[in-house]
């Protein structure tokens, strides 16, 4: 894997002096990917960001006498004399991040954008000294510049060991103006409403929830491993919680994973008849709202706590209820009349969808285990519930069956982020999480499987 | 969506509502005098007025009803209720002002339906083939005059 993915994208709404940003933009994004591949080690749980084989125990224990140990932004190397030590990204990449940092200036230098130009600069200057956090407050008022764009250590996915450090990855897309209007009234639709569920979760003010369709043009790093459909930030609660976040939905990247994904696996694993009542553009509509309402959610269900106690499992639980809760949010819309009866089972549909496409991904990148266990988990339930019935694929689902599932799921993850225990969380990963549900359907995805096999 | 025959119902509309398709009347009708247009959009347009020109023969101004019943909810009421443990506030208006983005609810839309006629601290159910969700009302307001 180069770590790099770029899509085709229409480049004609871009002035000229746009164009010379666009490209400064891109060489920068390529750049990170080096760096990603430098962090990535599958060998090890805890990737190269700790010694190989560490004891996580001996972690634990140095960091409490040196906090930068277990800083998001470290490597933790073994001295000579066998002590630990915390080296900062910034200056062990010194070298590599230098000339990134340049083309951020020189792209800032060019933005007529105000807020976009003081954001490029303030990134600039962070991937050299370390000061992520201001860079990305500046980030979130960039809202509905032209472009979208995000670089630096973000996601913490590669940490199987703690779920702390963070990995670099970049992305740039072009904002599709007439899509974001949609997806804004979405979000006022699908955020209305004080959840009572949520007491013990950070108050979230709504206003301060950006949305962008992008064009995206490229992933490079983490994200182009996973190929995300859209993403959520900043992960910090405080700072989300004070500043607010930004939602972007990678449309270039969500049309080639429904395409090659989701539609094709409804294809296969749905009977023939419960085929025909739904269109392709139905169906992608349902997979754009699946992904929307998912990462709205994120900003309902951050727990101060959370990360700390579930620690490794956090993510499974976080993604999982994200899913889970924002098609809650959409049957409320249902109920307002925001959307028709087939709207909101394409919407489940895809979810159904989306969950094989999980556990495909997961056969071939083993960094998006924790969503399949989620997809896993949600199936299981599902099954276990009668929700969905598999007589040689899923005969039909009993859509009023899956949506009390998903209001039963809503209240077991809520428990779980809101005040579960490490070892109770881990059973509950243990009775619903195995992926033999996704193996009966086998002879279906054969092809989708073959897929996910070293050529 | 929800459909809204036009020809047979009567049209219920805040003053904010006609305001609203008044002004869009008067852009489309500027638009149509002052620009060359293709001739599918110029129908499109055509028909939108005449729709519009419909609503202003057939509408009826939603009123807050006499204080004595203001307890029930009748068009225009703002309620706040819970459902499933969700509190929400919005105002419940004629199908063709619905904007769920911004909190006006359809009197057609399946919680529209059921709230109509019913009273402060009445527990009703909403069904649907889908859902089926418990629903408190909480509190009942009416903008007056």
């Amino acid at each position: 894997m180069s770590s790099i993915k770029k899509f085709k994208i229409n480049l004609e709404s871009l002035s000229s002096r746009e164009r010379l940003i666009f490209k400064k933009l891109i060489r920068a994004a390529e750049l990170i990917a080096g760096l990603y591949l430098k962090q990535k080690n599958r060998r090890y749980p805890g990737a190269n960001f700790y010694p190989p084989m560490v004891n996580p125990e001996e972690i634990k224990k140095a960091a409490r006498n040196n906090p930068a140990i277990l800083n998001p932004y470290t490597f933790v190397e073994r001295t000579k004399s066998g002590e630990l030590k915390a080296v900062p990204y910034h200056i062990k990449f010194k070298k590599e991040l230098k000339p990134i940092s340049e083309l951020l200036k020189g792209a800032a230098d060019l933005s007529e954008d105000k807020n976009f130009s003081l954001y490029l600069r303030s990134r600039a200057k962070s991937l050299l000294d370390g000061s992520y956090e201001k860079s990305e407050i500046i980030w979130l008022k960039t809202g509905l510049s032209k472009f979208g764009f995000v670089i630096g250590p973000i996601e913490r996915y590669l940490d199987k060991l703690f779920f702390i450090k963070c990995v670099y990855q970049s992305w740039v897309g072009v904002l599709d103006e007439e899509e974001t209007k949609k997806a804004e009234e979405f979000r006022n639709i699908i955020l209305t409403g004080r959840s009572k569920i949520l007491d013990k979760a950070e108050k979230v003010d709504v206003s301060k929830i950006g949305i962008r369709i992008d064009k995206t043009a490229i992933f490079s790093g983490l994200i182009a491993d996973c190929m995300f459909t859209g993403t959520n930030l900043p992960n910090d609660v405080g700072v989300m919680k004070k500043y607010g976040s930004n939602l972007t939905i990678f449309e270039t990247s969500l049309k080639e994973k429904f395409d090659q994904d989701h539609f094709p696996i409804f294809q296969a694993v749905f009977d023939k008849k419960l085929q025909k009542r739904y269109s392709q553009e139905k169906l992608y509509e349902g997979s754009l709202r699946c992904i929307i309402s998912h990462e709205l959610a994120h900003s309902l269900i951050r727990y101060r706590d959370a990360e700390k106690r579930l620690q490794n499992l956090f993510p499974i639980f976080d993604e999982l209820y994200a899913y889970i809760l924002g098609i809650q949010r959409c049957g409320l819309a249902l109920l307002k009349g925001a959307f028709n009866q087939k709207e909101l089972e394409a919407i489940l549909i895809m979810h159904i969808c989306r969950n094989f496409t999980w556990w495909l991904d997961s056969l071939k990148n083993a960094d998006v285990y924790h969503y399949a266990t989620g997809a896993a988990i949600a199936s299981n339930f599902f099954l276990q519930e009668k929700a969905i019935k598999i007589r040689g694929g899923i005969s039909w689902p009993n859509f009023t069956k899956l949506f009390i599932c998903i209001e039963e799921l809503c209240k077991i993850l809520d428990y779980y982020l809101a005040a579960g225990k490490y070892e109770e969380a881990e059973m509950f990963v243990k009775n619903y999480g195995s992926f033999d549900i996704f193996k009966y359907f086998s002879p279906q995805l054969k092809k989708f499987i073959n897929r996910t096999k070293p050529a | 969506m929800v459909y809204y025959n036009t020809n047979t119902e009567k049209i219920y509309l805040t003053a904010a509502g006609l305001e609203k398709f008044k002004k869009e009347h008067k852009e489309l009708r500027d638009i149509r005098n002052s620009e060359s247009i293709p001739k599918e959009e110029l129908i499109r347009m055509h028909r939108r007025m005449e729709e519009l020109e419909l609503i202003f023969k057939k509408y009826e101004f939603i009123k807050a009803p006499p204080k004595d019943r203001q307890g029930i909810i009748s068009l225009g009421a703002t309620v706040v209720v819970e459902i499933n443990g969700q509190i929400d506030e919005f105002t419940i208006v004629g199908t063709l002002e619905a904007e769920p983005s911004k909190n006006k609810i359809s009197d057609k839309s399946p919680v529209g339906q059921v709230l109509l006629g019913k009273k402060e601290g009445e527990m009703v159910e909403i069904k649907t083939p889908i859902i089926n969700h418990k629903c408190r009302i909480i509190k009942i307001n009416y903008q007056n005059e």
